[in-house]
């Protein structure tokens, strides 16, 4: 089948360069030509015609088709073998539940956070120890910068246009990170959500910036997460009150202080919800007084239940850190699981002769 | 060496309705307010409703605040716009 979008000529790499940061299709950074050749690489290895439907954006009604996902991959630095974790988080991105408009147009200023699981991490190499949240490795670079670019060419989410950011943050760029599912005793994050441990799955997640914790001074699992809940409450307070999707980060040298004593995800999960929680008058003690009125007694909880926070095992292996991510604005947008799409005994498209 | 490359963008969506007719006048007619409910909203609609009463002749204000102010406007809400002979909507950052 023959791709649908226009086609412009580009008589060298800058010029090809110039041509896409003139108009707009850029995050500011350099990108990879998307020729004819890489974006159908990417739509034969998911096995995808490029008039595949991947869905319906719920607010203004635009068409998000597999050939458009692939330019913008190529673009983003993607090779094949990605192309099936970018059309599974877009395809998460697109269920109601994550209100994609609002999250992505929101003055709060949010980038979509994008969680991986499963073999696939290691057939495409996302690593999830060093620099977990920075540049920790391609395949997470790339598949996170998928994202972004997706938004700002699919649904105009350019700054000043359908994003409205304040202020943003650098996650806007590239946002994705990969669990250390090797290197741990817990369940992974999609297997706690309900996804085989085999399939490979991808979460989304509104997300804020990370907020980095550091407590290297006990092995109590419970002085431990108070370092997490604090911060988390320190979120309660200087930003949003209301509850939703938060994730942690724990990393090797605190994971395994939770874990020789014996603490599972939900019961850290447990126990941070009970910790992470303020009373509505503390926002008069961070200039806020103005909005306390008289719900002052009132108990804010960071989640609505143990089960919105995310937890994943990531870092490097030395380091009595961790990082709380905040929701974007409580529970507006909800956290999204699925697995990629596995095709037992399927048949390549065929191709015309 | 030449480059042929693709267009990353998705262009436009199909349209899916149209403009209702434009009203030749205010007097006497409903107007309903759909407010996204952020705090700089209740200024602007208390003076827009002031000013559409007694400059315009609006008879009626209908005023109604969606449950969540970054999705679309809730379906009770939209189902009663048929009602009105004018809607205005607005945010309030």
């Amino acid at each position: 089948m023959q791709l649908s979008s226009k086609i412009y000529e580009a008589d060298s790499i800058s010029a090809v360069q110039e041509l896409y940061h003139s108009n707009g299709w850029t995050d500011g950074l350099p990108i990879v030509p998307p020729t004819e050749d890489a974006v159908r690489a990417c739509l034969d290895w998911a096995m995808m015609p490029p008039d595949q439907l991947i869905g319906i954006e719920p607010v203004r009604g635009l068409a998000i088709t597999a050939e458009k996902l692939a330019i913008n991959a190529v673009m983003a630095g993607c090779l094949p073998m990605h192309f099936p974790v970018v059309v599974t988080a877009w395809t998460a991105m697109m269920q109601d539940e994550f209100l994609m408009h609002g999250a992505t147009a929101s003055t709060g200023g949010c980038a979509v956070l994008v969680v991986l699981n499963g073999p696939i991490r290691l057939e495409i190499g996302a690593t999830g120890t060093f620099n977990a949240l920075g540049n920790s490795d391609r395949a997470t670079a790339v598949i996170g910068r998928a994202i972004r670019l997706c938004l700002i060419n699919l649904m105009d989410v350019r700054p000043g246009v359908i994003d409205r950011s304040t202020l943003g943050h650098p996650g806007k760029f590239s946002y994705c990170i990969a669990e250390d599912e090797e290197d741990s005793s817990w369940k992974s994050l999609s297997e706690q959500r309900g996804v085989e441990r085999a399939a490979s799955a991808v979460t989304v997640m509104a997300a804020g910036a990370p907020r980095q914790i550091m407590n290297e001074w006990t092995t109590r699992p419970e002085e431990i997460l108070e370092t997490f809940a604090a911060e988390m409450r320190a979120n309660l307070r200087h930003y949003s009150i209301h509850p939703g999707n938060y994730a942690i980060v724990v990393p090797k040298q605190l994971r395994e202080h939770l874990q020789a004593a014996g603490w599972s995800k939900t019961d850290v999960a447990n126990f941070i919800h009970e910790r992470a929680r303020i009373h509505r008058r503390e926002w008069a003690e961070v200039g806020k007084g103005a909005v306390v009125r008289d719900r002052g007694d009132s108990v804010y909880p960071a989640m609505q239940s143990p089960d919105q926070l995310l937890v994943i095992a990531a870092g490097g292996p030395a380091g009595g850190f961790g990082a709380v991510i905040p929701p974007w604005l409580g529970d507006k947008s909800h956290a999204v699981t699925l697995p990629i799409g596995a095709c037992i005994d399927c048949e390549p498209p065929k191709k015309p002769s | 060496m030449t480059f042929r490359v693709l267009d990353p963008t998705a262009g436009e969506a199909a349209t899916t309705g149209q403009l209702a007719p434009r009203l030749d006048t205010l007097e006497g007619k409903t107007v309903g307010f759909i407010s996204n409910g952020k705090e700089g909203t209740k200024g602007f609609f208390t003076h827009l409703e002031k000013m559409l009463r007694e400059e315009y002749g609006v008879a009626n204000v209908v005023s109604r605040t969606k449950s969540n102010y970054s999705a679309p406007a809730d379906a009770h809400i939209v189902a009663e716009i048929g009602q009105w002979d004018a809607v205005i909507t607005g945010l309030g950052d």
